[in-house]
């Protein structure tokens, strides 16, 4: 150390120190208060350092409502698992679920209310206290109760259940207005519009994979999107290799494989649309040999003239063969199930494809018996309307906003900006709205266009309950209880619903001080009602029971007896697929379809699914177009062009992928991708196809038509390489995955105990 | 007996077939390509499980994923006729494995419950066993990995965060294993009940296709499963006599 004298460097040592003391005063006093308290003197009971504690709740990443454990160590959460106990999950969860504890630790989670300072989608937000954030809605809505303007009020909410779906109707009804809808874009309307035409009831029958030997699934992805893919994987597991002697069969019928297609054990590439004729083929074969020998034979046989096999081969392009085949083994090899769904139900004619679907397990006796098709009975909880809203719905909704007839918007969960086609108009009809709410936990497309933001809790930190629809043949509920502390200044939806209850005077219909309260309220009835698997005779006891198991379910099964109406028989048929746009004009059909990851989007933000390949492609981080080879090679594109993809409503550019299993004429995209807001993970990454569907519609139900969409490729000459594993996608001769033939068998070697419908 | 006696004949000895008879277990895997649906919850459950940073989308061009278990999918045939087949490929767990031989440091070595382990403190990063493991398997550690606050929240504490030069692999979560084996010694067994130790990706896949336990067992769950008819082991013919084995699809067209 050249000219530095002992004075000076002891000099600059002590400034050094007091620069430090300095720096540590100063971060000790910016730290939160609750940081300089010591935690813990006197440890809460569940609370032991190195010990982990683990809590029963349920999982809120799709609608399946799988219950779920909770490993918790030292406060935090550190791994899910799904709950044994639970009917529905049995241990088991899929990679969304998985990913649960990145909701909760998110980074880019809203930590606090928010209000809206610059122009709508500025990004300019200022943190207000929960107290301005309430009043001020509350103010709102005050005002246009009393002027007898509840109605311009509007709850548009993801889809919920059990009590908050209760205390969102009865606030939305307290305010005086009708306007109370839930929007998700996978929400099967055509399904339950099937349901109701053929079995009388706005519920989902229990799909019983377990017990089947036969499945023929039209379009219904049920192993990665479809209802409960959780649930529908341990039954395919059990089928396939389960049960002594026994090995389901699995057909798939679809015009792109999906996860489902590559499990089953025969793919069947049906022209879109066509999927309901096909049905009705199989079931004027199972007619014409004579299975079927009930009083209504000669209505059936009436109805169905027009679908010999011979014609609808010619319209669906399978083979006559084919489905003769196929209705031969559905009709001999019992039990059986159809079940149909998916892009098979998003078309014009989707109802009366799902009816005719439905009425191939009427014909061949697979209603209300073990490894067919099990109507559930009522579900325990809450009764509740239905809410869903169609895509018509929104686009009146769309209107009344349009019109200025909507004055108040409390969005929650849903993310309409990004999961609606732009034809609606949803983005641009929120500008008419004078006031927005946004209650999500994240800042997506439709809260960046908010006013105000009163962020929620994640499911991980709040109270709530579940009933699963559908059930799983017996009543199943579930409490969802907080396994971690809030992380930030966040609140339960419920308890920001309270909040402006309160400030709105309604505690004669909200009389609950917070969502526990409420759940607790809920599950008192329940417990007075009595029945179920958990008996106590003070409620204190049962609650603890309940949240200890994590569920509850009743012993109760429906009665399986069924008589269809002869008015259903003469009303089936269907009608060939409209598409949108001059098949000259836009030669391809657009298949857009749930990502197995990413689901509708919702899990964009979660960098471990971003990063997780896609099971089919091994594509991550990012969005592609799935084309047959012969397609590909026609145009002269391979892996990795870049082409715009052009529907008479838009136009999106994406890498092309070589896809071996997918319809020459048909173009297969992923949803999920595409986020212009959404958090660092998901933000300006692929592209969303939902964004240019036609806004073609399932007539019956007003649900939209999102497999209808036609679509042109244009080479745009560019490149952009997917970021895909490496390694070839052929097995060359290095019998890595071998393959047996059906004689070979092992009679119940791994199975596990599945304790759904005792037979 | 000379030092070099000794040593071979301790190698000899750690080479023979039966070498685990001494010990308590061994552990081992069935996969049921029959079941397997390829919807990669193992994959997430694992990544949760066991520390798995994420690498971001420019490393993963470069192929510098880090999965522990990956689902690996062949297409078969053309359209219409055609197949894809998956299959969950981990690290083997080798009782002759590759890469044990080659480490010149002897980070990577069986341990006497079978299983491959890898000491990250010894690796010195020449990543030699990533060559030399035919299943590819093994990862490396090519940079520091970030964890954007609060995400290490979520952190297992009971796995090392590996650093950057460190060579890493699936571990069968012998945390699992350990805590398993001392609630064992806890309740004054003195082995683990089948069924009682799962690694995260047998625990979570929805369509039990996995299934784990001690072959030493012959009623375990494994053992049964390993004597199905189905079952072989994948590259077989290069006899590294790996602990994970496979059970055949059925393919039942038809």
């Amino acid at each position: 150390m050249p000219n530095i004298e002992r004075r000076d460097f002891l000099k600059l040592v002590g400034a050094g120190s007091v620069g430090v003391g300095a720096g540590f005063y100063l971060r000790e006093s910016i730290k939160h208060p609750m940081e300089h308290l010591i935690p813990h003197v006197v440890a809460p009971e569940d609370f032991s350092t190195g010990i982990d504690t683990w809590y029963n709740t349920v999982c809120s990443m799709c609608a399946a409502g799988c219950g779920i454990s909770v490993r918790t160590r030292e406060g935090r959460v550190k791994k899910i698992e799904g709950n044994p106990s639970h009917p529905v999950s049995q241990g088991r969860l899929c990679a969304l679920g998985q990913a649960g504890p990145q909701v909760l630790y998110n980074p880019d989670r809203l930590t606090g209310p928010l209000m809206q300072t610059g122009e709508r989608g500025s990004g300019a937000f200022a943190q207000i206290t929960w107290d301005e954030g309430l009043s001020k809605v509350a103010d709102r809505l005050d005002l246009l109760r009393a002027a007898e303007r509840g109605n311009r009020v509007c709850l548009l909410s993801q889809g919920v259940r059990g009590h908050l779906a209760q205390l969102f109707e009865r606030f939305v009804d307290q305010l005086g207005s009708e306007r109370l809808l839930h929007y998700d874009f996978d929400h099967p309307h055509t399904l339950y519009a099937a349901n109701q035409r053929f079995f009388g009831e706005q519920r989902l029958p229990y799909y019983d994979l377990k017990n089947t030997r036969y499945l023929l699934s039209f379009g219904a992805d049920y192993l990665g999107s479809w209802i409960s893919p959780v649930h529908h994987s341990l039954g395919f597991g059990h089928s396939r290799q389960g049960r002594p002697d026994v090995r389901g069969r699995f057909v798939q019928i679809e015009p792109r494989m999906s996860l489902s297609g590559a499990a089953a054990d025969e793919w069947i590439a049906a022209r879109p649309g066509t999927e309901g004729l096909l049905a009705l083929a199989v079931a004027h074969h199972i007619l014409s040999k004579g299975y079927y020998q009930g009083a209504d034979r000669a209505d059936w046989i009436a109805v169905l003239a027009g679908y010999t096999t011979t014609e609808v081969a010619a319209q669906t392009g399978v083979p006559a063969e084919t489905i003769v085949r196929l209705a031969d083994a559905f009709a001999q090899t019992q039990p059986s199930l159809a079940i149909g769904g998916g892009s098979a139900g998003n078309h014009s004619n989707g109802v009366d494809t799902l009816v005719a679907v439905n009425a191939l397990n009427y014909l061949v006796g697979n209603l209300g018996k073990a490894g067919g098709l099990v109507f559930n009975p009522e579900p325990a909880g809450p009764t509740t309307h239905p809410h869903q809203a169609s895509y018509r719905t929104m686009l009146e909704f769309v209107e009344d906003a349009r019109r200025g007839n909507i004055e108040v918007l409390i969005v929650n969960g849903t993310n309409p900006v990004f999961t609606l086609p732009s034809a609606a108009g949803f983005a641009e009809a929120l500008a008419e709205i004078p006031l927005i709410v946004s209650l999500s936990s994240f800042l997506d497309e439709t809260t960046a266009l908010a006013d105000v933001i009163l962020p929620s809790h994640t499911y991980l930190e709040s109270w709530g309950d579940d009933f699963p629809e559908p059930g799983v043949g017996f009543p199943v509920g579930a409490v969802s209880q907080p396994v971690a502390s809030p992380l930030y200044d966040t609140r339960a939806t419920g308890d920001i619903i309270l909040g402006l209850a309160q400030r709105l005077d309604m505690n004669d219909v909200l009389p609950w001080s917070s969502m526990e309260d409420c759940i607790k309220d809920g599950w008192r009835q329940i417990h007075e009602r009595g029945g179920g698997d958990v008996r106590t005779e003070s409620f204190e006891s049962f609650w603890r029971a309940v949240l200890t198991a994590g569920v509850w379910g009743e012993e109760t099964h429906r009665e399986s007896t069924f008589t269809l109406d002869k008015s259903v028989i003469a009303g089936i048929g269907v009608q060939a697929p409209e598409f949108s746009g001059a098949s000259d004009d836009y030669p391809f059909i657009l298949h857009p379809y749930l990502s197995t990851t990413l689901h509708d989007g919702r899990a964009a933000n979660l960098p471990w699914l971003q990063e997780l390949p896609d099971p089919m492609t091994s594509v991550v981080y990012g969005s592609w177009v799935e084309m047959n080879p012969v397609t590909a090679k026609g145009l002269g594109l391979t892996e990795g062009d870049l082409v715009d993809i052009e529907s008479p409503h838009g136009r999106i550019r994406a890498p092309v992928y070589v896809y071996p299993a997918i319809m020459p004429d048909v173009i297969a995209m992923p949803i999920g991708q595409g986020h212009a807001e959404y958090g660092r993970y998901a933000r300006n990454r692929g592209v969303n196809p939902i964004e240019i569907l036609s806004p073609q519609m399932e007539p019956q139900t007003g649900s939209l038509a999102s497999s209808a969409t036609r679509v042109k490729i244009t080479a745009t000459g560019r490149r952009a390489e997917l970021v895909k594993t490496g390694g070839n996608s052929r097995d060359l001769g290095r019998n890595i995955v071998q393959t047996t033939g059906a004689g070979q068998h092992s009679a119940n070697l791994n199975s596990i105990p599945i304790t759904v419908i005792p037979s | 007996m000379s030092l070099l006696d000794r040593f071979t004949d301790g190698w000899r000895k750690y080479r023979k077939p039966g070498y685990y008879e001494e010990f308590d277990y061994h552990w081992a895997m069935t996969i049921d390509l029959d079941k397997c649906t390829g919807c990669e919850a193992c994959v997430t459950a694992c990544q949760a499980e066991n520390n798995l940073p994420i690498v971001g989308e420019k490393a993963f061009a470069e192929g510098r994923e880090m999965k522990w278990i990956r689902i690996e999918r062949y297409w078969e045939g053309e359209y219409p006729d055609v197949k894809l087949r998956f299959i969950p490929m981990l690290c083997q767990q080798c009782d002759s494995a590759p890469c044990e031989t080659v480490c010149p440091v002897s980070a990577t070595y069986h341990n006497q419950d079978g299983l491959n382990t890898q000491i990250y403190n010894r690796c010195i990063g020449t990543r030699s066993c990533a060559v030399y493991c035919p299943y590819e398997v093994r990862y490396f550690n090519w940079n520091d990995h970030q964890w954007d606050a609060p995400l290490e929240q979520q952190l297992n504490p009971d796995v090392t965060v590996r650093e950057k030069g460190v060579m890493e692999k699936c571990t069968f979560c012998i945390q699992r294993i350990r805590q398993a084996k001392d609630h064992a010694k806890d309740d004054g067994r003195r082995r683990v009940r089948d069924g009682e130790v799962q690694p995260a990706c047998v625990q979570t896949c929805p369509a039990n296709a996995l299934v784990f336990g001690d072959r030493k067992d012959p009623n375990s769950q494994v053992s049964r499963s390993m004597n199905d008819p189905r079952a072989y082991r994948v590259l077989e013919e290069l006899n590294t006599d790996p602990s994970v084995v496979y059970l055949k699809k059925v393919d039942a067209k038809g």
